[in-house]
């Protein structure tokens, strides 16, 4: 393929001094929307360049789709973007025969997405018998059991374009990548999308949100934000390099979790006005204790708005 | 003889079956085969749910589904006589975002799909920078994120308002994207500043650019673009924007529009099962996208190549590649001039007491994009979604043609598919 | 003879204070008082509280711990709801029987004086191990389905109030029973009350 770098054009041979790994993109039911994100990355090209695209569903690449699904050739690196449907074909060939058969040859296998990870949005269509490649929501089960060590997912709707370019990253470097019980990069995961929330104050300090569409508050008391119980470096990597769901008021799905979709986005399940999900970790008893406390103490500067443009404009 | 061509390097995948007479196109039908469901996964959630689900529809232009999504409700809380106020803040920050996706849409479109197809196919071997689409989009999509959080897949437009509440320094750096972006394309991809470019008058004065629009420009000459590709000349605009006018075009004569006249029907597709949808008006097609919208709106350039090349694929083409300035034009305006002193969400009254139906309609990167919703008490009881390429790309018997398949007419096999690829499918968007 | 504990004459003192609290009043009940039922000077209380406001807030939040901690364990138990709901109230009717002047400080020195505890106990700060442990009731309840999903003052001011008037009119002697014959009838109102409504 012909990759650029605004001006400058490479042209991408395979030599036989430098064998860049055999980079594979297959997808399931997909929206496309982890490759859309991808696209964002800020060194694509540089990243790009380390591997031979054999196929990338939008890209011009070495090989049509009909070639790939001959299935007379093999990857080293196979990424699989959307939900995993047994009975869904490409150029009229099972998906799950391409899959298994470039899944058996590759040295890693990247389960892209929610859907590829965990079943995720897609599932839904046809939820008797979707699933991600190794996991069924949180169960294990799906069509790349037997190659469970190979598999890396990478979840979350869609990925962040980083989380990929980590991961591949560390693939072309050699180096291992230590997985959660998801088989999910720690890395990336142990963090929770709380973390580096600009809103923390406010969890802090127990100050709900007043409603959408203000900079104060924190969402989870009200507007349904899962972010402290959702493994995810949201906040920490920020999207598309500027911002975050929450740090614009928007709430924390739990898109990266085995049970996203949830129902009821936009607001917090409680229990007789009591949190039904508290903080990773954290017992309800603490939690409970904790914001009994928090919630005694009247803090003005947390109180009123940060900025009045009526009064400033 | 039958022929079956698999089409890639679009959103999605699609199949086109050519029935072929001395090697053109007699009659060409159309079949997506891949199936999701979005509508029934939304029966029976809580219509709020619907603001994170529709996006999902489609990774490159969810944030249409969005905002579709939301004037959807917005519309059945007033055809329930219950009051939506939305602030002018909330509405430009709205159009703004939708704006900057259409962007990266054409964008990726241009770099990824039509300088690489047409430099195939003309001989001419222009070359090729799948990435600078990447590039653009991405700078696009900051701006975009700056307002709603993330890109693809934000959720930031709720009924009566948006969940963000940005101060100047958001708007600024904002500002300061698509003026990158707007350098990027004068540089990079016009050649010439986007003043010049919008009042341009004829296409002579493109062809003399050199630059990947001018050399764009000049293959699709070269491959007589000029000549092949005409469809019906309807053309449709149904979303309300500061950047487009709601109209009906057929064969020039413009008349208003009405939604209730919108009717789907199964696609028709012999040799291959399709869970593609039809959408007409009036039991006729019409042609959505930039190409409408530009025909609607007052742009000398469009006009005199629809004068000289009526709908051609040249003019098709070179419509989306000038919308781009045209929209870039308008973003910087926006943010410009955007206001922060008004509150950014109004609320509406409780979600769960509302039982009424709903439109939303909205410009999305290839059309126009309809949401209509049936809603009892706050919960989805059905749901409904007309994206653009169930109007363009539509699959029909021999005696009514969609628009792409009567574009696709009397051509050979490979201007045939690059003239399908012209209409900008996207195959995930048809078959939700 | 063994040595006291410091541990323990405080605790002592808060048994005394708590004794004459309920029975005297706050404001008629002084310092000296207290230390001359414990049996100490009144300069050696003062090791043990520096005001009389600060021992007000300790009783408080003692009975909130004992309270607190007994609920805990109803909590902790393998009971239905319904049967957890009993034993609340039959906790609470044993402790009005048992350590009446733990209800009485509460119903008649905290909730009454509440200018005494305007300072380092607003809200629900003293009553927090108590509070938590009905908010841990509760969401249990709702999450296993027994009970209605409402606001948590509305449940907890159905519950808590049901039980403080009935300790009320006894310790009034207005009851004409002794008030344990009522926990079978009251707990089951109170599950009535507040359970899923179909």
């Amino acid at each position: 393929m012909i990759m650029n770098n605004p001006s400058q054009k490479i042209s991408i041979m395979r030599s036989k001094l430098e064998l860049k790994p055999r980079l594979l993109w297959l997808q399931g039911l997909t929206c496309n929307a982890n490759a859309h994100s991808f696209f964002n990355l800020p060194n694509l090209e540089q990243l790009l360049n380390k591997f031979e695209i054999l196929y990338h569903p939008s890209l011009g690449t070495e090989y049509s789709f009909e070639k790939i699904s001959e299935c007379d050739m093999v990857c080293d690196v196979l990424i699989f973007e959307g939900t995993f449907d047994p009975l869904l074909k490409r150029n009229n060939i099972l998906m799950l025969n391409i899959l298994t058969h470039y899944a058996h040859n590759a040295k890693h296998i990247i389960g892209l997405g929610s859907c590829a990870s965990f079943g995720g949005m897609f599932k839904a269509s046809s939820p008797q018998r979707n699933t991600g490649l190794i996991f069924n929501e949180s169960l294990k089960e799906g069509p790349l059991l037997h190659l469970e060590e190979k598999v890396i997912n990478l979840s979350g709707c869609p990925i962040h374009p980083q989380w990929l370019g980590f991961t591949l990253n560390m693939i072309v470097q050699n180096r291992p990548i230590a997985v959660d019980e998801l088989h999910r990069p720690l890395e990336l995961y142990s963090h929770l999308a709380h973390h580096g929330c600009t809103r923390n104050e406010y969890f802090e300090w127990k100050v709900d949100s007043k409603g959408f569409g203000l900079k104060e508050g924190c969402l989870f008391y009200g507007q349904g934000c899962r972010a402290p119980m959702t493994h995810s470096s949201c906040n920490k990597i920020l999207w598309n390099e500027v911002s975050s769901k929450t740090r614009n008021g928007t709430p924390c799905f739990g898109c990266t979790e085995p049970d996203f979709p949830r129902t009821d986005l936009f607001s917090t399940k409680t229990n007789m006005s009591i949190p039904a999900d508290v903080p990773l970790g954290v017992s309800k008893r603490s939690y409970l204790t904790m914001v009994g406390m928090a919630k005694t103490f009247s803090i003005k500067r947390l109180e009123g708005k940060l900025i009045d443009y009526k009064k400033t404009d | 003889m039958i022929t079956k061509k698999l089409i890639d390097q679009i959103e999605g995948e699609a199949s086109v079956y050519f029935d072929l007479k001395d090697e053109k196109v007699d009659y060409a039908s159309i079949a997506f085969p891949h199936f999701i469901g979005i509508e029934n996964i939304l029966e029976g959630k809580s219509v709020l749910d619907a603001l994170v689900i529709t996006p999902r529809v489609c990774g490159i232009c969810g944030h249409a589904h969005l905002m579709a999504c939301v004037r959807a409700i917005e519309s059945a809380y007033k055809n329930a006589n219950l009051p939506v106020t939305l602030s002018k803040k909330a509405e430009d920050i709205r159009e703004f975002t939708l704006i900057l996706e259409i962007i990266q849409n054409h964008f990726k479109w241009l770099y990824m799909t039509i300088i690489p197809q047409i430099s195939k196919l003309s001989g001419s071997y222009q070359d090729q920078h799948p990435l600078k689409g990447a590039f653009a989009a991405s700078l696009a999509t900051k701006a975009l994120a700056i307002f709603s959080g993330q890109w693809p897949h934000a959720s930031y437009m709720i009924p009566g308002g948006i969940t963000c509440d940005p101060t100047h320094v958001e708007r600024l750096q904002a500002l300061s994207h698509v003026e990158e972006l707007i350098t990027f394309f004068e540089k990079e991809c016009a050649g010439i500043d986007i003043d010049s470019l919008l009042s341009f008058r004829s296409c002579k004065e493109i062809d003399a650019l050199q630059s990947d629009i001018g050399d764009l420009e000049k293959n699709l000459a070269l491959s007589k673009m000029h000549l092949k590709g005409f469809s019906h000349d309807n053309f449709l605009v149904l979303g309300k924007h500061d950047f487009s006018t709601q109209a009906k075009l057929k064969q020039m004569r413009v008349s208003n529009v009405d939604t209730r006249y919108i009717e789907l029907d199964d696609a028709y597709s012999p040799d291959e099962k399709s869970y593609a949808k039809n959408a007409t008006y009036n039991g006729m097609f019409y042609e959505v996208g930039p190409l409408s919208r530009l025909i609607s709106s007052n742009y000398p350039l469009i006009k005199n190549m629809h004068r000289r090349f009526k709908d051609s694929t040249y003019t098709r083409v070179m419509a989306r590649v000038f919308e781009i300035a045209v929209l870039l034009k308008q973003a910087r305006t926006l943010v410009e001039n955007l206001t922060l002193d008004e509150a950014s969400f109004f609320a509406p009254s409780k979600i769960e007491n509302l039982s009424s139906t709903g439109i939303g309609v909205v410009e999305a990167p290839r059309g126009s994009l309809i949401h209509k919703v049936i809603i009892q008490e706050g919960v989805i009881k059905k749901y409904e979604i007309i994206t653009p390429t169930q109007w363009n790309l539509g699959s029909s018997p021999k005696n009514r043609l969609s628009p792409s398949q009567q574009a696709m007419q009397g051509q050979s096999v490979d201007d045939a598919l690059f003239i399908f690829r012209s209409f900008d499918v996207c195959s995930v968007c048809t078959t939700h | 003879m063994a040595r006291i504990s410091k541990e323990e004459r405080k605790e002592n003192i808060i048994i005394m204070a708590l004794n004459l609290f309920s029975t005297q009043g706050f404001y008629s009940t002084t310092i000296p008082n207290i230390a001359e039922k414990v049996g100490m000077s009144v300069g050696n209380f003062y090791n043990y509280f520096t005001s009389k406001d600060l021992l007000a807030k300790e009783l408080i939040l003692y009975i909130s711990d004992y309270l607190g901690n007994e609920i805990q364990k109803i909590n902790e138990s393998d009971l239905s709801t319904e049967e957890k709901t009993h034993a609340i109230v039959k906790m609470y009717f044993n402790m009005a029987t048992k350590r009446p002047e733990m209800i009485e400080y509460f119903l008649r020195v905290y909730l009454s004086n509440r200018e005494v505890f305007s300072e380092n106990c607003e809200g629900m700060t003293c009553v927090s191990s108590f509070i938590t442990e009905m908010m841990i009731f509760f969401d249990k309840g709702v999450s296993d389905g027994d009970l209605h999903n409402q606001d948590f003052f509305s449940a907890f001011g159905l519950f808590m109030g049901y039980l403080g008037g009935m300790v009320f009119l006894n310790g009034e002697k207005i009851l004409p029973e002794p008030i344990n014959d009522y926990e079978q009838s009251i707990s089951k109102n109170i599950y009535n009350a507040l359970k899923t409504r179909t």
